[in-house]
């Protein structure tokens, strides 16, 4: 599981950790059981605090989408599934809600922002094939 | 750890050179575990509260706590188990780096050569040139090193990475949380920075300092959470209002119907300090 961490985000670190994993979950790109960086091998790849990295795995632990497992650390619980399309959309809403607010108080006009919104959908797609490219390369 | 659950407890400092205050009734709780980041304005008085609670400076009236061992009588059970990076390192010029690190690296029982040739190694630290031929960024290297091949579980750190670059600057990073021996409790740090960015990514709490005095101090996360900025008529009970008058709140004591936004600790920083 590949994590992207802001710092200087106005998200705390520890949130942006968890929310991500219940993005990879719902998606169906984790599956049950995949196992998780270490707490250690996490904080280490982007310098942060390993409490950070705990505080996350213990609240998505307490929520059941994690599973502590002898010898091999976290995995993806049994319930973690991938969920259904409306649910998902669901999940991205709040953050479109956000940025439909900002585009008026912009006066960013509907047409424009939704042409924005498609050039961003396109970027991201061409990053995630930039990544699995790398990811594959042996 | 000894009657106090705090790893750090000062209250009541006051320090003045002169007729210049520079702690001001001073008080700082610090949890053990905390990595707390330490940030004021330049002349705030970060050096010498950091320098108080080493009992390297005396308070004028006050009482501090390092590991429930008093400031000014530490012993030695309790300086084994203390690391401190000064703002300006003692070195000696004509020494090699290695061997400031040998030599007062034995004056610990628990000194690991292996550590420090870790912790070198990780800060890409030439280990055979002489201090006086280091660059200021490798003096401070060298300082790290020498604070933490002892595994300490408390560091005061005053401005540890000021000259050095932002690779240098994460792999610091990376050494305060590396090479504990297993099983140890979290070490509890205090660093003193205006590397903002760097704070962010490893404290758990945030001690703001203005004046002498710890102006707001809180999980960091909590703050961030919490603190709102807004514009418009300052409401009652605002943590601060800044000179352009936009004000802080705090939302667990001021539920604000204001709309405010959330705010970045460069922006914090910013607005407690005008």
């Amino acid at each position: 599981m590949r994590f992207d961490i802001l710092p200087s985000s106005t998200e705390p670190i520890y949130r942006q950790i968890v929310e991500q994993v219940r993005r990879h979950v719902a998606s169906g790109r984790s599956r049950p059981g995949e196992e998780l960086p270490s707490v250690r091998a996490l904080a280490e790849t982007h310098a942060i605090n390993p409490m950070t990295v705990s505080k996350a795995y213990s609240l998505l632990e307490s929520e059941g989408l994690l599973q502590r497992r002898r010898g091999v650390g976290m995995v993806v619980a049994l319930r973690g599934r991938p969920m259904p399309a409306a649910q998902r959309l669901a999940l991205l809403e709040p953050a479109l809600v956000e940025a439909a607010r900002q585009a008026g108080q912009l006066g960013v006009g509907d047409a424009d922002a939704l042409h924005l919104f498609e050039k961003c959908l396109r970027r991201q797609q061409t990053t995630r094939t930039r990544q699995k490219l790398s990811e594959e390369k042996p | 750890m000894s009657a106090s659950a705090f790893a750090i407890d000062a209250s009541g400092l006051c320090l003045s050179y002169d007729a210049r205050r520079v702690l001001d009734d001073l008080s700082l709780s610090v949890p053990a575990g905390a990595v707390v980041g330490l940030v004021g304005p330049n002349g705030s008085g970060k050096s010498t509260l950091l320098r108080c609670l080493l009992g390297l400076s005396v308070a004028d009236s006050g009482e501090s706590h390092l590991l429930g061992c008093p400031s000014l009588l530490l012993d030695d059970p309790t300086r084994e188990r203390l690391g401190y990076v000064a703002q300006t390192p003692d070195l000696f010029e004509w020494m090699e780096a290695w061997e400031h690190i040998e030599t007062i690296g034995r004056a610990y029982a628990n000194w690991s050569p292996e550590r420090a040739a870790r912790l070198a190694v990780q800060l890409g630290l030439p280990l055979g040139a002489t201090a006086g031929s280091l660059s200021v960024g490798d003096q401070q290297k060298l300082a790290v090193v020498l604070a933490l091949s002892h595994d300490p579980d408390l560091v005061l750190m005053d401005e540890p990475v000021a000259s050095l670059d932002p690779i240098a600057r994460r792999a610091f990073m990376r050494t305060l949380f590396a090479y504990r021996e297993d099983g140890a409790a979290p070490r509890t740090v205090l660093i003193s920075s205006h590397q903002l960015g760097d704070l962010e990514r490893v404290v758990s709490h945030v001690a703001f300092m203005r004046a002498g005095r710890i102006q707001l101090m809180d999980e960091w996360d909590a703050l961030i959470e919490h603190v709102r900025v807004v514009a418009g008529p300052p409401p009652a009970g605002a943590l601060h209002v800044a000179r352009d008058g936009r004000a802080l709140v705090d939302l667990r004591r001021t539920p604000c119907a204001v709309e405010g936004s959330p705010v970045g600790l460069d922006e914090l920083f910013v607005l407690l300090n005008t």
